[in-house]
């Protein structure tokens, strides 16, 4: 129990969240509006997208793979939903294309990493420019507006006081928590990041593992198109460009490791709310918003280097820990 | 225990489980398996021999369904099939403990030891409690397994094993990080499943072991077996001699002399450890003198790799005072070292060692290449230092642009040690300087520490072969889990002494 | 036998990929077969291979700098910037490239001395810079301080710093024999690198600590300095890039070069270089940035949309690299096949 509470403690997402309640405070006392309910919500409500897509990169990072074309995935989701809607599909059927388009996109980059065995960074960052290209060729170049009222409708939904969206978000990120504690094929992603040998040794699909993961982050990035096109009510060629990198950015804040076989679904969420929280308190503070990337790149290498230095005491212990532990248990064993 | 003749009857009635026939297996166009037939009957330990690169875990891989024969059939049971994966090797009843534990060290030990099982929660808590009772291995299930120590992780490879419903287990090297207690309760182990009517393959490096526990033992050399006898008709002579490689039998040809005790007296310290401490070994003193070689003997494990490391500053956090030919370092680190005349050439070419990917002469002059200009290599200078350790060391290449990669183990130990011998050291720290080294290769090194204390170079031999550190040192110390226990010298150096040194019987 | 060696090489593979391509667009619109416009054409894509080429080195270690599209707009504010405020042009440029060379220092100094993936640090990195270099004016706006002259803050968000001297500006448009000014540093810049890669002791340990780290840290390679070094290189490479495309667009803005990334790293990798280190060569970046920049250029040229270049672009990326690893699992199969017969007849 101890240990499980120190393994808490230790743990990169408190690291993070604990980071983030600081700014809010500080920020907080700058400017008291910040700190009303309605600013927080709203920073919540703006960083779904972001967070979607997150959970989605969490997938294909944890089996030590990375994914740039994610946002790209949303883009294309996104011209997919508002094409088929302007074309009058029923929403249902809209909504059942538009994941369809991410499941799809995704498998494409799982096929490539899987099959033709071609290293994930270079996989979809040709995948990028693939979907990006598509997008513009099936939306004609030019946005989509004058979308039916019926897919902006969802964004106007409150429950509590709190937009329908941040609750099925929510409501996402923990049941892909849990699914991913539980479930035993779940666990299959970490233990292919974690050590890829042992697990085909020991009979896990790791092809398989690998396909899943790809085509999960496609489908977490169609899941973020619908918010978007919900949230924003059109369709801009530039729609989420730059969340590829932000997505990573985000997983790697929260505590999802490059290295595989770490990370969880709500630390990439967290990382994604400490990201977009920075542009808001940073406006809250009276600093050009237009900084907010320098600070978000700024407090991503603080945050990866704390980690390393933490990560290398740690290690330097543990070796000594165990050094100790051979020492005491193989005292007087040969007679 | 159950007395051999029982077994040998038993083994009579028992049918073939696992049969191999012709396998072959080639890597990049290089056979590592000729052609072999091999036999498991049900309820056999069979205990598998051979040296490096004799083609063992290779064997053990294609029947554990992770390497694919380029020709051959298996059989299990009698009826052909073809072991495509390891989840397919699951399926018929295969499962192999490996060499090193494949862990994933950021899993909880129960995830680990679960993981892949398609049996409930409820069923299996008390199967692992089992499993782990029967080793009497203790361990927090709920913690990472990164945090289990080399022993711990190997136990825990075992008990996967032990877990998976299986006609067929193979254990690869299983003892090597293993106490004496927990061997003695593997062993027990060992022989209820091969009562219960398990095949099991057994590979060790320790014959006292394979002879205590197998059934039968066949010994594997270069790729093709060279003896299959039951355990109770052969004897440790008999596998020593077909272990080792055809034209080798002589081991150590003994030219040159070994140092005088007046050349002794008379020769000057170039290496001097005081009050070295790491995590691994505690406060080793010692010193080397010039033309001297100085054997460094102990079981793996005993702390010998981290003191070459700790003096080269591979181990930051190792504390203590190195004096290089008077001169006490300041700063420990690979090119103080080298800048002061000492090198190390470690035990693990691969990783350490060489540059598969680029030209061998790109590693033989790794490690001077500021000698060769002050911003551009002259080519000419490094080709011709290349073209003399290539005919010096006799390393066969086609050229000096061949990868290192392609070359055979010994040719490439040719070319690590060439960098180390470029860089004109006083002294040079081998680390297991012949292994994977075929026999005519191996007789080149001998003959090459020779040469270098004839010039006055002195050398640190680290080495896990007895024979080795015998014939060639002048003096030596046993490392016994990292602590310097012994010091022999002149005829005092025998593999008993040393043998009882490293299994810390004094 | 070193003809035939020549002829397997990948450079030459691209060589001729890169001739069949400018000879098929020739076919279908003569005007690309004209030497002055082919010459001219590069000038839409310096910027790319003035970033891939030491991309290309960085690579080779095993290593990966995304940050240097933030670079390129970074060194661009800050030459305008640094002009604005009255320095000569030669001064500013001066700066600019010392702004993208400790860009690069910051890169190699955290690469070289933590185990954090590169990919992350300079992820971080590529938002810092970016950031900076979007936010730099208006802060300085917020400190009266006029960035962009006469027009103020809302022309400058419109523009871009404008009115450089045409003393700099010419530097896009001037020729010598036919060559674009911006292509001739292309060229010069490679051979630089293809020196400093192929001839010396710095490019030899590229290599190494690219095909085994821990075999150079044994072996007493400066890896840390060497590290550093490459990284700074790249930044170097990336402030010269963004120099270039200020002149082209005759404007100092944050964004120049933000959208070039695919193509960047789409050079180095269709140019050989392996993403996992070792390998790579500075004629194999030069040769494949020249055959995707003549691609699109080609396209285009031909009235393909932009939206589909972009899709050519990623494929061909993609269909490199399957290829290359079917051609070596094909080639790989063929000698243990040829082994295993021979030994198995001479065994009858």
């Amino acid at each position: 129990m101890n240990k499980k509470l120190k393994s808490v403690l230790q743990s990169r997402e408190l690291l993070v969240l604990f980071l983030l309640f600081i700014l809010i405070i500080s920020t907080g006392l700058f400017n008291s509006n910040f700190l009303k309910a309605n600013s927080i919500i709203e920073i919540f409500n703006t960083s779904l997208t972001l967070m979607l897509i997150a959970v989605g990169e969490m997938f294909v990072i944890i089996t030590r793979g990375i994914d740039v074309s994610v946002a790209a995935i949303t883009g294309l989701s996104a011209v997919v939903l508002g094409t088929t809607l302007n074309m009058g599909w029923p929403i249902a059927l809209a909504l059942l294309a538009t994941i369809a388009t991410g499941i799809l996109a995704g498998a494409v980059n799982a096929v490539g990493v899987t099959f033709l065995k071609v290293p994930p960074i270079i996989m979809t960052l040709g995948t990028l420019g693939i979907y990006r290209g598509l997008m513009r060729i099936i939306a004609g170049g030019s946005w989509i507006e004058r979308l039916p009222q019926n897919i902006k409708n969802p964004n106007i939904w409150r429950f509590l006081d709190i937009p329908f969206f941040v609750w099925l978000s929510i409501a996402i990120v923990i049941v892909t928590s849990i699914i991913s504690f539980k479930y035993k094929k779940a666990r299959y992603l970490y233990a292919v990041g974690d050590n890829a040998n042992g697990a085909f040794l020991l009979g896990i699909p790791v092809k398989l593992s690998l396909f899943s993961a790809y085509t999960l982050a496609g489908l977490f990035s169609a899941l973020a198109a619908i918010v978007y096109t919900s949230q924003i009510g059109f369709i801009s060629m530039n729609a989420a460009d730059g969340f590829e990198l932000k997505a990573i950015a985000a997983c790697v804040l929260g505590g999802v490791g490059l290295m595989g076989g770490v990370g969880t679904a709500i630390g990439a969420a967290i990382g994604a709310l400490f990201l977009t929280a920075v542009r808001s308190m940073l406006v809250f503070l009276g600093i050009p918003g237009i900084l907010d990337n320098a600070f978000a790149g700024a407090i991503l290498l603080l945050v990866v280097y704390i980690d390393y230095r933490v990560r290398k005491s740690l290690e330097y212990k543990q070796i000594q820990a165990r050094a100790q532990s051979e020492d005491s248990t193989n005292t007087g064993v040969n007679q | 225990m159950l007395s051999k003749s029982k077994l040998k009857d038993k083994l009579s009635r028992a049918q073939s489980l696992l049969s191999l026939k012709n396998i072959w297996k080639m890597f990049s166009g290089v056979s590592v398996l000729k052609g072999i037939n091999f036999t498991l009957h049900s309820g056999e330990i069979h205990a598998l021999l051979g040296g490096n690169g004799s083609g063992k875990s290779t064997t053990m891989k294609i029947i554990s369904g992770a390497y694919q024969p380029n020709a051959g059939s298996i059989s299990i049971s009698g009826k052909e099939v073809v072991i495509s994966s390891p989840k397919i090797a699951h399926s018929l009843g295969i499962y192999m403990v490996p060499q090193e534990p494949y862990i994933f060290p950021h899993l909880s030990v129960f995830e680990n030891l679960a993981m892949g099982l398609n049996i409930p929660k409820a069923k299996l808590e008390p199967k692992i409690a089992k499993a782990l009772s029967g080793l009497d291995f203790k361990v927090d299930l709920s913690q990472e397994a990164g945090f289990l120590s080399i022993a711990q992780q190997q136990l825990l490879e075992i008990v996967r094993g032990l877990l998976r419903d299986v006609n067929i287990l193979i254990l690869d090297e299983p003892t090597s990080a293993l106490t004496f207690k927990e061997v003695k309760q593997l062993f027990t182990f060992m022989r209820n499943l091969s009562n219960q009517g398990i095949g099991i393959i057994f590979i060790s490096h320790r014959l006292n072991e394979v002879k205590e526990i197998s059934d039968r033992i066949s010994v594997l050399r270069d790729g093709q077996f060279v003896l299959d006898k039951a355990t109770s008709e052969t004897s440790t002579e008999e596998l020593v001699q077909s272990m080792l490689p055809k034209d080798s039998l002589g081991f150590i040809e003994k030219q040159g002399q070994k140092l005088s005790k007046k050349d002794y007296a008379n020769a000057k310290t170039v290496l001097n450890l005081s009050q070295l401490n790491s995590t691994v070994f505690k406060n080793i003193n010692f010193n080397i003198k010039a033309a001297e070689v100085l054997g460094l003997a102990g079981l793996v494990g005993s702390g010998r790799t981290e003191i070459a490391e700790a003096i080269l500053g591979i181990d930051k956090h190792a504390t203590g005072q190195v004096e290089i030919d008077g001169k006490i370092l300041n700063k420990r680190s690979v090119e103080s070292c080298q800048k002061h005349g000492l090198v190390y050439v470690s035990e693990d070419r691969h990783a350490h060692g060489i540059f598969l990917d680029l030209p061998n002469l790109y590693t033989i002059t790794a490690s001077i290449l500021s000698k060769l200009g002050n911003l551009v290599i002259s080519k000419q200078k490094e080709e011709q230092i290349g073209q003399g350790f290539v005919s010096d060391l006799n390393i066969k290449v086609n050229d000096l642009y061949q990868d290192a990669g392609t070359l055979s183990g010994g040719n490439q130990q040719k070319v690590v040690l060439s960098k180390a011998l470029a860089t004109k050291p006083k002294i040079i720290i081998l680390d297991e300087p012949t292994r994977g080294v075929d026999a005519a290769a191996r007789q080149d090194v001998y003959r090459l520490i020779r040469k270098l204390t004839s010039e006055s170079v002195a050398v640190l031999l680290i080495s896990s072969e007895m024979n080795e550190i015998v014939d060639l040192s002048d003096r030596v110390i046993v490392m016994y889990r990292g602590k310097a226990v012994a010091e022999f010298s002149a005829e005092d150096i025998n593999i008993k002494n040393i043998t009882d040194a490293s299994f810390g019987v004094r | 036998m070193r003809i035939s060696k020549l002829l397997k090489s990948w450079e030459f593979a691209l060589f001729i990929l890169l001739v069949a391509e400018i000879i098929i667009l020739g076919i279908i619109n003569p005007i690309f077969l004209n030497l002055e416009n082919l010459l001219y054409a590069t000038l839409d894509f310096s910027h790319i291979l003035l970033a891939a080429l030491p991309l290309t080195l960085v690579i080779i270690t095993a290593g990966i700098d995304i940050s240097s599209v933030s670079v390129m707009g970074l060194s661009s504010i800050v030459l305008g910037l640094t002009w604005v405020a009255g320095a000569p042009i030669i001064v500013a440029l001066g700066v600019a490239l010392l702004v993208g060379t400790l860009a690069g220092l910051f890169n190699g100094v955290f690469t070289a001395n933590t185990d954090v993936n590169p990919l992350v640090i300079t992820l971080g990195s590529l938002f810092m810079f970016a950031g900076f270099a979007q936010g730099l004016p208006i802060l300085l706006d917020k400190l009266n301080f006029k960035v962009a002259g006469s027009g103020g803050l809302a022309a400058y968000q419109y523009e871009g710093i404008t009115g450089l001297p045409y003393s700099f500006t010419d530097i896009a448009s001037t020729t010598i024999w036919l060559i674009p000014l911006p292509f001739i540093i292309v060229l010069v810049f490679a051979g630089i690198l293809a020196l400093l890669l192929h001839k010396t002791r710095f490019g030899r340990n590229l290599y190494q600590i690219g095909v085994n780290l821990d075999a150079s840290h044994y072996s007493g390679i400066a890896v840390k300095k060497v590290l550093i070094l490459v990284y700074i290189i790249s930044g170097f490479g990336a402030a010269l890039a963004g120099i270039i495309l200020t002149a082209y667009f005759t404007s100092a803005r944050a964004d120049l070069g933000s959208d070039a990334l695919l193509a960047i790293i789409t050079a180095v990798v269709l140019g050989g270089s392996d993403i996992l280190g070792g390998k790579g060569t500075i004629l194999g970046t030069l040769l494949a940035g020249l055959v995707l920049g003549y691609l699109q250029q080609g396209l285009l040229a031909i009235g393909i949309s932009g939206d589909i270049i972009q899709v050519v672009i990623g494929a061909v990326l993609i269909a490199s690299l399957s290829i290359r690893a079917m051609i070596n699992a094909i080639s790989q199969r063929r000698q243990n096949q040829k082994t295993l017969l021979s030994r198995s007849s001479e065994r009858r």
